[in-house]
């Protein structure tokens, strides 16, 4: 804790944040990353690890695919910490229609896939899907996928990253709440937080649900949900299914770990208590959740939930991520709000953002994220 | 269907309890006879609690029974009146087989019946779901074969099944003792009762003997004199031990400082005292705290057993409508816990002039505890487990997994069962927790903090989920992430 006067400031240590500062502190800028907690202990740590391109939104594509080279290069990226990551790619994720509107509805997005000249989501039918899935319901009609898709441990990977980041030279320094953020006199920003003053070129706020309230600091509204996503963990079974199976209108999505337990999730939000850091599984609504799982997999019904956990995760309006400069500080960045699919893009947003960070030239791929894409609408 | 978060929703009765032991059943026995609606929900399909188990079925079965009756003696069969009570107190309505998998402060409890569950709701909820015996992390204690007491017990009194073969008992605690007189009744020697307490103890407890401690501790002395006189060998200042075997316990290693003996057994029963099962408390966000003479946790009450909320959020709002009452609340033992169940009831009968005369009573049933927890200190979890010695069983995650982490300066709990799945196993955490926490605290010095409870604290079947009755329907309504993304038909229809 040494230095407290650096090139790049980070706001918040989970894999988004560790992962720009691994490739800004392998560039030899000096890095500081701030945390106010455990770095990765929020939505990096604690989400479902799901590695996809399948359902991915068209304007994440390309940085979603640049994601899938890195992690499975992932070596490169955090070294021999790689292996306790379970980086599982080529096992395929599956999306399943259980009735017709979400058959009608993969047959439209394989058609657009084929037209915008994408091929990696197949279509399948009823008894193929049947195939890849064995105990899915006989009245899945058929569905998407993925099959070079996968999955990876989150907290394992979150750790990864921010120890790699630690060993390329970056200060990461944790139960550091930030508690003013400040132009000075000489252009640099000042940075208070509760362990004393850092002073920074560049600050970049990767504070993911709390990214709102950290650009908020400096007068910049962007809006952000915050939803305290939640997770279900049943006991070990004999291991049935190896791809990650996922929902299009119902809350189903799970994937069996290496253990064997069934890793739940859905997107169903317990509820979140931002200021206090916290979050609370909402068992009354776990309900659709495993509703939809037992409709997809009628055997799986008498498999104990043994757990839940929830996480903070920030929500844009449009569902994609703010990564780009401030509108108002170009030397201020805002990567967060990653809507809960952020976990697969953080290698790619590691090396895109360090890169437009150290060249200073607009990146083609970060363009669908520009932070005032709201306040221009409304003023528009 | 949205309702006001001010609006309270119906109640199912006045008052629901947790656990049908001693004090859960004194508790509703109190609180019926004065009218009141009252539900008790226990784990069993037998009211009685752990002490009590299977009473009712071992009276019925008359002298089939009676050579277990006789040896589990005068302290066992002193269940039968309140459970008589307990069973033609009208009013009560009384749940068996019911796991309960979360409480909340607002007085709702989540509840499982087979492949059912749901939740009620009262205005208060008293949890006396009693206490656990505390894990003792020794070299070799998941080999099969080796028993903590309370399995012991269970077994002989819910499942008439006596040990046989060569027994070896060590730890301690009155419970220990109980069971040596137990087993010698029924005709089985123990080749070994192996105390980790020492007579040191018992003499420095000495000040803290009161009168209304006479009677337990002539009860103790008493059996560890029939123990002398059948020459059972009984030593004590035990130091540690490590159960030996590859597939089954095959013998013990005996630790009396230097000294070491081996003692070869078919069975190693353990125990090392109980502690208050704290799951139900903490996953209803109530305060609990470290209690450094008991070495765990407890939840933090008044002597009438209110609880009380932990600062910072939680899911539901308002008052605190818990108490927590038994050895849930302190440990005290039946005498203890039947007297505070009834102090719980007058308290929220409001009742004039009882009051003070119930709490009068919690305090005297409580005295002999002072000297008890004195005179037998925690012995085989004394020193923390090392080496290759599981940590967690059920995901068999031993203590050198976790001291390097805790060397690289790990000090939350919940981050060290995330990194190396310790505690995420099917007992929830139960079995490894304090160990954990008080590894974590011997290195940051803090006091051990337990890990983060979220429902379910007990195994719930996705089935039984499914189709929860009595959800909250201000609670109930689905946020979700709607992140399917917006191509296909929509993009088409407008592209066409």
């Amino acid at each position: 804790m040494s230095d407290r006067s650096c090139d790049v400031l980070i706001i918040g240590g989970g894999l988004q944040g560790c992962a720009i500062a691994l490739h800004l502190a392998r560039a030899g800028r000096r890095v500081v990353v701030i945390d106010k907690g455990i770095a990765g202990r929020q939505a990096s740590g604690v989400n479902a690890g799901g590695l996809r391109l399948l359902l991915r939104d068209m304007r994440e594509y390309s940085l979603s695919r640049r994601a899938m080279e890195l992690w499975a290069d992932l070596p490169s990226q955090v070294g021999d910490a790689a292996s306790g990551c379970e980086v599982q790619l080529g096992t395929g994720q599956i999306a399943v229609a259980m009735d017709a509107a979400e058959w009608a509805w993969c047959q439209a997005r394989a058609d657009e896939m084929r037209r915008l000249g994408f091929h990696n989501e197949v279509l399948v039918d009823a008894p193929t899907i049947r195939t890849l899935l064995p105990g899915v319901s006989d009245r899945a009609l058929g569905g998407l996928v993925s099959q070079g898709d996968g999955h990876a441990n989150p907290a394992a990977s979150a750790s990864a990253f921010r120890d790699a980041t630690a060993v390329a030279g970056a200060q990461i320094i944790e139960h550091c709440a930030l508690q003013g953020l400040a132009r000075m006199a000489d252009g640099r920003w000042r940075i208070d937080t509760e362990q004393g003053q850092f002073t920074a070129l560049q600050v970049i706020n990767c504070a993911g649900a709390w990214g709102a309230e950290v650009a908020a600091m400096v007068g910049e509204v962007l809006p952000l949900d915050v939803l305290a996503l939640s997770m279900m963990v049943t006991s070990r079974v004999q291991p049935f299914v190896t791809p990650v199976v996922i929902g299009i209108d119902r809350p189903l999505s799970f994937k069996q770990s290496a253990a064997g337990s069934l890793v739940i999730g859905g997107g169903i939000a317990g509820k979140a208590c931002l200021q206090d850091s916290t979050s609370f599984t909402v068992m009354d609504r776990m309900m659709a959740s495993a509703a939809a799982t037992i409709e997809a997999f009628p055997a799986l019904a008498s498999i104990s939930i043994l757990r839940t956990w929830t996480g903070l995760e920030g929500k844009t309006p449009d569902g994609i991520p703010y990564i780009g400069p401030s509108t108002a500080h170009p030397d201020l960045w805002h990567v967060f709000g990653f809507c809960g699919h952020g976990f697969q893009l953080a290698p790619a947003v590691g090396e895109v953002v360090a890169r437009a960070l150290m060249t200073g030239k607009a990146e083609p791929m970060l363009a669908p994220f520009a932070v005032g894409r709201f306040t221009a609408r409304a003023a528009a | 269907m949205q309702l006001p978060l001010s609006a309270s929703l119906p109640t199912d009765a006045d008052v629901i309890i947790v656990g049908a032991g001693p004090a859960g059943m004194s508790a509703s026995i109190a609180l019926a006879q004065a009218g009141r609606k009252v539900i008790v929900l226990d784990m069993q399909a037998l009211p009685g609690g752990q002490i009590f188990r299977g009473l009712e079925a071992n009276l019925a079965a008359g002298c089939e029974t009676l050579e277990l009756m006789n040896a589990l003696g005068p302290t066992y069969a002193a269940g039968e009146a309140v459970i008589r009570a307990f069973r033609e107190t009208p009013g009560i309505d009384f749940r068996p087989r019911h796991t309960i998998w979360e409480v909340r402060r607002d007085g709702t409890i989540g509840w499982l019946q087979g492949n059912r569950a749901g939740y009620l709701r009262a205005d208060h909820v008293v949890l006396a779901n009693g206490a656990m015996e505390r894990p003792v992390p020794f070299p070799g204690w998941t080999l099969p074969g080796v028993m903590t007491a309370g399995a012991a017990q269970t077994l002989l009194k819910a499942g008439r099944m006596k040990p046989d073969g060569r027994v070896v008992l060590a730890g301690t605690g009155p419970l220990i003792l109980l069971l040596a007189e137990q087993l010698r009744r029924l005709g089985v020697r123990p080749v070994l009762l192996a105390r980790t307490d020492h007579l040191r103890d018992q003499l420095a407890a000495l000040p803290r003997l009161r009168f209304a401690a006479l009677g337990p501790v002539a009860k103790g002395l008493g059996w560890l004199a029939r123990l002398r006189l059948a020459r059972i060998p009984v030593r004590s200042g035990v130091t540690g031990i490590e159960a030996l075997g590859q597939e089954l316990v095959e013998g013990v290693r005996v630790w009396q400082g230097d000294r070491v003996r081996h003692v070869a057994c078919d069975l190693l029963i353990v125990h090392d005292g109980i502690v208050p099962s704290i799951d139900l408390a903490q996953g209803a966000g109530l305060r609990i705290g470290w209690n450094d003479a008991l070495q765990a946790w407890q939840p933090a009450t008044t002597e009438d057993g209110s609880a009380v909320l932990e600062d910072g959020a939680s899911l539901t709002g308002g008052p605190c409508r818990i108490l927590i009452s038994g050895d849930a609340r302190c440990i005290g033992g039946a005498d203890a816990a039947i007297a505070h169940g009834r102090h719980v009831a007058a308290v929220l009968l409001d009742a004039k002039g009882s009051g003070p005369q119930t709490l009068a009573k919690v305090r005297q049933s409580l005295v002999p505890r002072l000297f008890l927890e004195a005179a037998f200190p925690p012995g085989l979890s004394a020193d923390l487990p090392t080496g290759s010695t599981t940590v967690c069983r059920c995901e068999d995650i031993p203590a050198t997994a976790l001291q390097e982490l805790l060397r690289a300066g790990a000090t939350d709990i919940n981050h060290v069962r995330g990194l190396t799945r310790c505690g995420m196993g099917p007992c929830q955490g139960r079995n490894c927790a304090i160990t954990l926490a008080r590894m974590i605290a011997a290195e940051s010095g803090a006091k051990p903090v337990p890990f983060r409870a979220r429902p379910p604290v007990r195994p719930l079947p996705l089935q039984a989920l499914a189709a929860l009755a009595g959800v909250d329907p201000r609670l109930a309504e689905v946020v979700s992430l709607e992140d399917k993304p917006q191509v296909a038909v929509a993009v088409r229809s407008t592209d066409v």
